[in-house]
């Protein structure tokens, strides 16, 4: 078990925010954690990385490894970021500070991790880029001279710079149009095949859910409804906000929701 | 300073009379660092016999109404007035910055205490934070720089502030954050170079006021403090011979006008420089 959360609740002032959350993702899997608009899954998401700002408190034990996060110093969290967690977020023109270069991001993170060499890093670099499909020219370009897709390949080209074992992708295809999402997507599972990590992916859209998640949780209004394998909600839900969201989506082709072939059918 | 390279690259239409200013204002810097090594008379020598003399080869300006030769005083009162007036500047800068980024970034209670404080110093009027610290500490040029730092870094500290404010909001430092950048580093390498230009224009048209500044607290007896050359001071002292010698006025009076001039159209000239509207005009 990589990730567990055991009654985590997150509260801004008087208002609850995520309430009693218990959930946990094992090593290597792609766990989709689906959810409408505001029911707290990106609030949840950086809880995790301890990025919330100073008015939302933290209740419960995070555990990423065996560790607590919540009873971590700052610097220890420091060190935990980027190297053994990492994020990808939805808005790829803000992920790059605008006057520095792609490369500069790429060697300083490298650097903060304790990489001193500067020709290692480079080659480092523009292997990392070149493993999601950018040419070593993108290694000096500016983030405005490179297009959406573009940008979401070099922010995974960041996120599993150092091989982190957890990668929080926050509704990372969101922004992209439906082609450039279904490439970066296709990316990050043929990258999480090689690298081994595990994958909490936030979405609304479940035509991603169902083509790669292996577990799913649904969440509605800072509760947890509904978990469990894909073929499990998918085809078989139980909760009624489950059904509905199922019920919203309307899929092509014939068959299962899941995918899968049912049984007793030709 | 790569945040300034991706600028001028941008930049495609030149403005003359910014680099017009800017050439002269060099030229003034050499010129006053010049009169530091090499200087033809004694700025404080009196010679009663020669006083109030008309231009000549010895004194090409003339003298003054102690006979002492006025180019060498104007220059060397370069010295004093656009020396002092950096030297606050700078200081103003030192402290408004980074109070400006750790306020910016902090927020919370540090943000509020910081500003706080920052207003206390805002309710007081430049000239009477001077007067009020010549009264107290004596006149002289010290205590009106100070009285200028104490007035002037609050604008820093505030315009960086509510830069830092917006930025820090943005994505990329979030992301910066998730990829176990410390605070200093983050506001270092990913806020700074934001505010650099908008602390530049503002810089630039500040020195302008800091000079007319300390010229005015020189010429009402708060500044400098004579027998020291210094332009606002040295108005003070020609004033007597307004009728008879005008231009013993003219001369310091001009110098202060074309550098503050100089420094305002260096300061309009930065500020289209750093304009982002512009930039999306082009």
């Amino acid at each position: 078990m990589i990730l567990s959360m055991e009654q985590v609740s997150i509260r801004s002032g008087e208002k609850k925010i995520i309430d009693n959350v218990p959930f946990s993702i094992d090593k290597g899997e792609w766990f989709a954690l689906v959810g409408q608009s505001g029911s707290g899954k990106s609030i949840l998401s950086r809880a995790i990385g301890q990025l919330l700002p100073k008015n939302f408190q933290v209740e419960g034990k995070i555990l990423l490894n065996e560790e607590d996060l919540c009873s971590l110093s700052p610097k220890q969290m420091r060190t935990i970021r980027g190297q053994t967690l990492s994020y990808i977020f939805q808005d790829y023109q803000g992920t790059f500070t605008p006057f520095r270069t792609i490369g500069q991001h790429l060697e300083e993170y490298q650097k903060v991790h304790g990489n001193l060499d500067t020709r290692q890093r480079k080659i480092k670099s523009i292997e990392a880029l070149h493993s999601v499909g950018l040419d070593e020219a993108f290694y000096s370009s500016y983030p405005f001279q490179l297009s959406g897709g573009q940008l979401q390949r070099a922010s995974i080209a960041i996120a599993l710079l150092l091989s982190p074992d957890l990668l929080i992708a926050d509704e990372i295809t969101t922004a992209l149009d439906s082609v450039s999402g279904h490439r970066i997507l296709e990316l990050l599972a043929k990258k999480q095949k090689e690298i081994g990590c595990t994958i909490l992916f936030i979405t609304h859209d479940w035509r991603h859910v169902r083509r790669y998640a292996d577990r799913i949780a649904i969440m509605k209004d800072g509760v947890i409804v509904e978990s469990g394998g894909k073929h499990r909600i998918l085809d078989h839900p139980k909760h009624a906000y489950t059904k509905q969201l199922i019920h919203a989506t309307p899929i092509l082709g014939k068959g299962l929701l899941s995918g899968l072939q049912e049984v007793g059918k030709e | 300073m790569s945040g300034l390279s991706l600028h001028l690259q941008k930049l495609k239409k030149f403005s003359w009379s910014g680099i017009a200013a800017l050439i002269c204002l060099i030229f003034i810097l050499f010129v006053v660092l010049y009169t530091f090594f090499h200087l033809q008379h004694d700025p404080n020598l009196t010679n009663l016999d020669e006083r109030l003399q008309g231009m000549s080869l010895q004194h090409p300006l003339g003298t003054d109404q102690l006979g002492r030769d006025v180019l060498t005083r104007l220059l060397l009162g370069a010295q004093q007035t656009i020396g002092y007036s950096l030297l606050a500047l700078l200081a103003a800068l030192i402290i408004g910055v980074p109070f400006g980024l750790i306020s910016g970034y902090k927020r919370g209670l540090v943000d509020r205490v910081f500003m706080r404080i920052a207003d206390g110093f805002l309710a007081f009027p430049d000239t009477i934070i001077a007067i009020v610290l010549s009264g107290l500490l004596g006149p002289g040029i010290g205590n009106l720089v100070l009285a200028i730092i104490m007035v002037k870094w609050v604008s820093y500290a505030r315009l960086v502030r509510s830069t830092v404010l917006a930025e820090s909001q943005k994505e990329y430092v979030l992301v910066a954050r998730t990829n176990g950048l410390s605070p200093i580093k983050i506001i270092r390498k990913h806020l700074f170079p934001h505010i650099i230009g908008h602390v530049l224009v503002l810089a630039s048209l500040d020195f302008g006021k800091i000079i007319l500044l300390i010229s005015a607290f020189s010429y009402i007896g708060l500044g400098v403090q004579p027998p020291t050359p210094e332009w606002g001071a040295m108005l003070n002292e020609s004033r007597p011979y307004f009728q008879t010698r005008p231009e013993l006025m003219i001369y310091s009076g001009l110098a202060i006008v074309v550098v503050v001039l100089l420094t305002n159209m260096l300061g309009d000239y930065l500020r289209d420089h750093f304009d982002v509207k512009k930039e999306v005009e082009q």
